[in-house]
This record gives C-alpha cells, sequence and structure tokens, in this order.
C-alpha cells in the first residue's frame, strides 16, 4: 500500500513509530493547554527547559531582574493513531522572550495552529508573522469558550488582516470534536500543499 | 488590563528558576548533549538486555521509560527532568550502546499525500 508507514522494529519492544508534530501557538489565557488536553490520549504532559544567556541572546534577559536562568513550560499531548503513527500537540511558551523555543518546535513540524482570543487579538499578530516567515503550514482557530459566538469569522479574519488562504474557523477548546475538527482542517491544509507541490 | 484574573497575574508557564546549578549537576556541569540526534519527538527505545549492570540512578530511571518506544519530551516530562538535561544523559546513553533512537523522516521531509489521507482518517475516527 502507498500509504506503508515504515516501522522500524526494536527488538522485543515492539514498534517504533513514526511521529507528527503539530504546533498549538497562541497568547497567555487562550486556551492552548486547554486545546492540547481536549485531543490527547494522556493529561497533557508537562516538561521544562532552563533558559539560560546561552539560549537566548542575552538582550532578551532583559526584565528577568539579575536572576540568571528562567524556566520555561512546555505542555503538550499525544494522539496515537495507530502502532506506526504518533501525533504530538505541542503548546507554544506564550512570550516573545520565549522565542528561542518556538524556533525548536517548529523545526520538523508538520503545520500549526493558531488559537486567537477574540478579548485578545493581538496576542495573535506575533503567532502569524512567526509562521508565515518560517514557511509553517497553519490555521487560525478562534477560541469561542465562553459560549458567545459575539464575533463572526469574518469579522476576525480582517481584524487579523489574514490572508484568504489561510483557513479560519471557530472552536471550542473543551470540545474534543470541535478541536479534531481544527486539527483536520490543518492536515487538509498541509494535504492541499502537498498536492499543489507548494 | 483586567482581563488577567486575580492570583493569574504570573503566567503558569513562566516561573523563575533561581540556579543552574542543581539540574545540571547530574550532566557533570554540560549543557551542550554529546550529539544532535534528538528532537523534542525522536522516539528512544532501550536496548534490550543492553542495561550495565551498574547505571547511575537518573540514567537506570531514563531506561526503565524506554523499555518501550517513548519521545524524549515524554521522557523529559516523566523523569521530571529538564529537557535540556534529557538530552544530555539520552545522548550519554546513546553513546554507550544501551539505547537506541529514531527520529522520523517526516521531520525533514512532508509526508506524501496517501500517508496524509491516511492521517486525516485516523484523526476522523478519534
Amino acid at each position: 500500500m502507498d500509504g506503508a508507514l515504515v516501522v522500524m522494529e526494536a527488538e522485543g519492544a515492539g514498534p517504533v513509530p513514526d511521529t507528527l508534530k503539530i504546533v498549538v501557538a497562541g497568547g497567555f489565557g487562550a486556551g492552548k493547554t486547554t486545546l492540547v488536553s481536549a485531543l490527547s490520549e494522556v493529561e497533557a504532559l508537562h516538561t521544562e527547559e532552563v533558559m539560560t544567556s546561552e539560549s537566548v541572546g542575552v538582550d532578551d534577559l532583559e526584565g528577568v531582574e539579575g536572576k540568571t536562568t528562567t524556566t520555561v513550560a512546555l505542555d503538550f499531548g499525544r494522539i496515537t493513531l495507530d502502532e506506526s503513527t504518533v501525533v504530538y500537540l505541542f503548546g507554544t511558551p506564550g512570550q516573545r522572550r520565549f522565542s528561542f523555543m518556538w524556533e525548536e518546535l517548529v523545526e520538523g513540524a508538520l503545520g500549526a495552529v493558531v488559537l486567537a482570543d477574540t478579548r485578545r487579538l493581538a496576542d495573535s499578530f506575533d503567532a502569524i508573522d512567526f509562521f508565515e516567515s518560517r514557511g509553517v503550514p497553519f490555521v487560525v482557530a478562534v477560541n469561542c469558550f465562553d459560549g458567545h459566538r459575539t464575533h463572526r469569522a469574518d469579522d476576525v479574519r480582517v481584524a487579523l488582516d489574514l490572508e484568504e488562504r489561510v483557513p479560519l474557523l471557530l472552536c471550542d477548546a473543551r470540545d474534543r470534536e470541535s478541536v479534531k475538527e481544527v486539527v483536520v482542517e490543518l492536515v487538509s491544509l498541509v494535504l492541499r500543499l502537498e498536492l499543489s507541490g507548494a | 488590563m483586567s482581563a488577567v484574573p486575580p492570583g493569574e497575574e504570573f503566567p503558569r508557564e513562566w516561573s523563575f528558576e533561581s540556579s543552574l546549578i542543581r539540574p545540571y549537576s547530574l550532566t557533570g556541569g554540560r549543557t551542550r548533549p554529546s550529539r544532535s540526534d534528538f528532537s523534542m519527538t525522536s522516539q528512544v527505545v532501550a536496548v534490550p538486555s543492553g542495561a550495565p549492570p551498574e547505571v547511575d540512578p537518573e540514567l537506570e530511571l531514563i531506561l526503565s521509560l524506554c523499555a518501550r518506544p517513548l519521545s524524549v519530551a515524554e521522557v523529559a516530562s516523566r523523569s521530571g527532568f529538564p529537557l535540556g538535561v534529557t538530552r544530555i544523559l539520552l545522548a550519554d546513553l546513546l553513546d554507550q550502546g544501551y539505547v537506541m533512537v529514531h527520529t522520523s523522516d517526516w521531520e525533514r521531509n512532508r509526508p506524501d499525500a496517501a500517508t496524509l489521507r491516511a492521517v486525516l482518517d485516523r484523526i476522523r475516527e478519534l
């Protein structure tokens, strides 16, 4: 079969899966961890990276108030599609100062979801600019977690100055089916890019 | 500025670590791994019966976690070591032949259309 996945057998340990990485970005409080948890087969996992002056420009430590290091927390989830394919969803640290982490996260990523909060749409600009500049396929998902769809998708698109080719959809980051739709939208976008040779 | 509820002024993903010494004492002070084979999603698996009779407790912990394939990020999460420390320890284990690592080709090349369609089907079935 054409889509057969190559599986590296680890002797006695079962097949070693291939992995797809999807990055979830958005401002603080936009619901990234909620979205990751909604689809992850385990409760969102948590890890940390220690930030030093070595991993960022020294200028970026401005405002760290004399501390030599900070810890950047990273939440992620795991979705096992089958024994040979696992999808990881990584929430990006929100602050711009942690952009060194974004660089690593988009490396080899299939694509990204920008989770927008209509109360703070401007918080999405950083992520949109970043993915555009890195050529990472992305969709914008507007989190309507308060249940009030006070914004129409078209209005949000205008407010974000989003190109027509970037998919935008409304979602509820708490709702598994809704989050599935978001991921399906992203993978569909990547498929269209693949088919168009882009 | 009232959008942030009281008690949440300090974002959760933003915490101070006063010293580098503690986590990196496990790595002999090294802050970089001996090799760069490990992406966040690289799958690591312990080589069966490859474990030496005596290894440091932190290496033993990692080996036990990798009895079945596990991503670097998950190893870090489950061991509680920071990502950077985890990478250094994994590189040591790889150098000594105690683990194998597999980084998906999909990190370098976008999956082909047939694979993407299969992935879409699977996600819809979730």
